[in-house]
C-alpha cells in the first residue's frame, strides 16, 4: 500500500466520521422541523451543551460510556423543558417568533456555558479501547472514527425501527403529514410534539458526545459545527432524512478532501455547494416543502 | 391647539434636543448615539425586506460590510476623494453586490431565501478573510484618511471632531429614513406589502413579483451600504467582523424587539438595544445572557415588539377616554 492511497483513505474515514456526526445533528433538526415546522436555531446549542455535559460526567464518573449515556439524556431533558415552557407558548405567533425565540435560547445557552465552564477548550479523553489504530486488510484505521461511524449507523437504525415499526412511530409519521387530523383522532399531539423535540435534542446530544474527543469542547463549537448542520438540512431539503444523509456524507467528504486539495477555499466549499443546489432547486435536493 | 401645530411642535422639540445633545451629554454619549444611528439605519433597511416584503435574510451584514469596505477602499486608494462621494461609494458597493445576487435570490422566498443569504454572507466573510492583499484579512482596513465635508465655496467642516461627525451621521440617518419612509408610502410600496401578504394575487393583478422584489432588495442593500459606510468612517476601520453572522443577526433581533410591523419599530429597537448593552456592560460581562433573555421575554410577553406595545397602550388610552366621554354625557 503506497502512502498516498493510505492518506486518501484516512482522509475519507475522517470525512465519513464528520459526515455522520453532521447527520446525527441534522436528523434531529429534521425530525423537529418535519413534525412541528420549527427551524430550531438553538439545536446547535443543545449539541454543544451535550459536549459540555459529557466533559462534566466524564469528570465526575471517569467513565466515557456513562457520559455517552447520560449526557444526551440530560440534554434531551433540557430540550423538553424549552419546548414545554417556551416554544409551545409562542407557536401561535408564527415562524418568525419561533426563530427569534430559539436564537434567544442559543444565546442564553452560550452565556451559561461560558459562566459554568469558562471559555478555554476542555479535553475529553476516550477510553483506551477506542484509542489508537486498528489494522484491517493491511490498512490502519483510527478506531475512534470507526466507532463514531458505527454509533451513528446504530442510532440511525434504532430511529428507523422506532419510526417505521412502532405505534409511536406511526403516530409521529401521521402527525408530520397532518397534525390537526391526528389531534382530531384523539391523540395527545402536544405530548407527541414534546417527545419528538426530546428525541431531536437527544440526537444532537449523541453527536455532541461523539465530537467532544475529536474537536475538544469549547464555546465556539455550536457555531462551527452547528452552521454546517444547518447547511446540510437546508441543502438536503427540510424534513427529508434521506436528503440529510446524502448531503451530510457529501459535506463530510468535501470538508476533509477540501482541506487537502483547496485549503484556501475549504471553508466556503459547503456554502458554494448549497448556493448552487438552492439556486437550481429552492426546496433542497430531496425536499418537497418550503 | 390643533393637531398640526402639535405635530410641528413635537418635531421642533425633537430637532432641538438632537441638536443640543452633544453639548448636554458629552463626548461618550455622543459616540454612543452615532452607533445607535448606524444600527437604526441598518435595521430599518433590513425591515424593508422583512417587515414590508416578508423576506427574512440571514446575511444582511454582507451589504453592511460591503458598504464599509467600499468606502474604506475608495478613501485609501483615491487621494483627495471628498466625503460625500466616499459615502456614495459605500452605497454603490451595496447596490452592485445586490444586483449581482438579484437574479438568483428573487426567485426564492421563505427558508430558502434566508439560507441562501446565510451562504452568501458566509462566502463574503471568508472572501474578506482570504483576500488579504485587498481587504487586510482579520485586521481589516484602518487608518484611511477621513476627508472634511466640503461644499465648494460655502463651507468646509472637519469630520475628525466627534461632534461634527455626530451631526453628519444624524443628517445621513435622517435623510435616509425620510427617503425610505417616502419609498414605503408610494404605490410601489403598496405592491411591496402585497407581495408579502399574497404574492400569487399580486402576480394575477399584473404586477411583476420577482422584479418588485429585486427593486426592494437593491434599495435595502443600498441603505445597508450607507450604514456600513458611515460605520467605517466612524470607526476609521472596517474589519471582517462586520461581515459575520452575528452582524447579520443584529438587525433581526433589533427589528423583532422594536416591532416588525412598524416603520419606526427598528429605530426604537436599536435605541433599546443600545441602552441595554450600555447598562449591562457597565454592571456585568454577560451581555449575551441579557440579550438572550430579553429576546425570549419579548417574544413571550410582547411579540409585536416595542412599537406594538405602544400601539396597544394608545388604543387602551383612546378607548378609556371614549368611555369617560360617554359616561359624562347625560343619558
Amino acid at each position: 500500500m503506497d502512502p498516498k492511497t493510505a492518506m486518501y483513505i484516512a482522509q475519507g474515514i475522517h470525512g465519513l466520521a464528520y459526515g455522520m456526526i453532521l447527520f446525527l445533528i441534522a436528523s434531529g433538526l429534521n425530525i423537529i422541523f418535519g413534525m412541528m415546522g420549527i427551524l430550531n436555531l438553538a439545536h446547535a446549542s443543545f449539541f454543544m451543551l451535550s459536549a459540555y455535559f459529557s466533559y462534566q460526567f466524564l469528570f465526575m464518573t471517569g467513565n466515557f460510556w456513562a457520559a455517552l449515556l447520560l449526557a444526551p439524556l440530560t440534554t434531551a431533558f433540557f430540550g423538553i423543558l424549552v419546548e414545554r415552557f417556551l416554544l409551545r407558548k409562542v407557536h401561535a405567533l408564527g415562524h418568525m417568533a419561533e426563530l427569534i425565540l430559539t436564537i434567544g435560547v442559543s444565546l442564553v445557552v452560550l452565556a451559561a456555558v461560558k459562566i459554568f465552564w469558562g471559555t478555554e477548550s476542555l479535553p475529553v479523553k476516550i477510553p483506551p479501547i477506542l484509542e489508537g489504530l486498528i489494522s484491517i486488510a493491511g490498512m490502519d484505521y483510527p478506531v475512534y472514527r470507526l466507532f463514531v461511524i458505527g454509533l451513528a449507523l446504530a442510532v440511525l437504525a434504532a430511529m428507523a425501527l422506532l419510526l417505521y415499526k412502532t405505534r409511536l412511530g406511526k403516530i409521529v409519521r401521521a402527525a408530520v403529514s397532518d397534525a390537526d387530523m391526528v389531534a382530531a383522532l384523539g391523540i395527545n399531539t402536544p405530548l407527541v410534539f414534546m417527545l419528538v423535540f426530546g428525541i431531536g435534542t437527544w440526537l444532537a446530544g449523541v453527536a455532541g458526545v461523539a465530537i467532544a474527543p475529536i474537536l475538544t469542547v469549547f464555546p465556539g463549537l455550536s457555531d462551527q459545527v452547528g452552521m454546517d448542520a444547518f447547511v446540510v438540512v437546508v441543502t438536503g431539503g427540510l424534513g427529508s432524512l434521506s436528503g440529510a444523509f446524502v448531503v451530510a456524507i457529501i459535506f463530510g467528504l468535501l470538508s476533509s478532501y477540501g482541506v487537502q486539495f483547496f485549503s484556501q477555499l475549504a471553508p466556503v466549499l459547503m456554502f458554494l455547494f448549497m448556493a448552487i443546489v438552492l439556486a437550481i432547486k429552492p426546496t433542497g435536493l430531496f425536499g418537497e416543502r418550503e | 391647539m390643533t393637531n398640526k401645530v402639535l405635530k410641528w411642535l413635537a418635531w421642533s422639540i425633537l430637532v432641538a434636543i438632537l441638536a443640543a445633545y452633544p453639548r448636554i451629554f458629552g463626548l461618550y454619549y455622543t459616540n454612543l448615539f452615532v452607533t445607535f444611528a448606524i444600527f437604526a439605519l441598518f435595521s430599518v433597511s433590513f425591515n424593508l425586506l422583512l417587515g414590508y416584503t416578508g423576506l427574512l435574510s440571514f446575511g444582511h451584514a454582507m451589504f453592511f460590510g460591503a458598504g464599509g469596505y467600499g468606502t474604506a477602499l475608495a478613501l485609501k486608494h483615491i487621494p483627495g476623494l471628498p466625503l460625500l462621494p466616499a459615502v456614495f461609494m459605500g452605497l454603490l458597493t451595496g447596490v452592485v453586490l445586490a444586483l449581482m445576487l438579484c437574479p438568483l435570490v428573487v426567485r426564492v422566498s421563505g427558508t430558502a431565501f434566508a439560507m441562501l443569504h446565510l451562504a452568501f454572507g458566509e462566502l463574503m466573510h471568508v472572501l474578506a478573510l482570504k483576500l488579504r492583499s485587498i481587504t487586510g484579512g482579520e485586521d481589516g482596513i484602518g487608518g484611511f484618511p477621513i476627508p472634511p465635508l466640503n461644499i465648494p465655496g460655502v463651507l468646509s467642516i472637519d469630520m475628525k471632531s466627534p461632534e461634527n461627525f455626530y451631526y453628519f451621521a444624524l443628517v445621513c440617518l435622517g435623510v435616509s429614513l425620510w427617503v425610505l419612509w417616502f419609498f414605503t408610502k408610494t404605490p410601489f410600496g403598496q405592491i411591496q406589502i402585497g407581495v408579502r401578504d399574497n404574492s400569487t394575487r399580486i402576480d394575477y393583478l399584473g404586477f411583476k413579483v420577482p422584479q418588485t422584489k429585486a427593486v426592494v432588495y437593491v434599495v435595502s442593500a443600498a441603505f445597508a451600504g450607507v450604514a456600513g459606510s458611515i460605520y467605517a468612517l466612524f470607526q476609521n476601520l472596517i474589519s471582517s467582523s462586520s461581515l459575520n453572522v452575528l452582524t447579520s443577526f443584529a438587525p433581526i433581533t433589533i427589528t423583532m424587539v422594536g416591532g416588525v410591523g412598524s416603520f419606526f419599530g427598528p429605530v426604537f429597537g436599536a435605541a433599546i438595544f443600545q441602552i441595554i448593552e450600555e447598562l449591562t456592560s457597565r454592571y456585568t460581562e454577560q451581555v449575551e445572557l441579557v440579550m438572550g433573555l430579553i429576546m425570549i421575554l419579548v417574544i413571550m410577553f410582547a411579540p409585536m415588539g416595542f412599537a406594538g406595545m405602544i400601539n396597544l397602550l394608545k388604543q387602551k388610552w383612546v378607548s378609556s377616554r371614549a368611555a369617560r366621554i360617554d359616561s359624562k354625557e347625560p343619558s
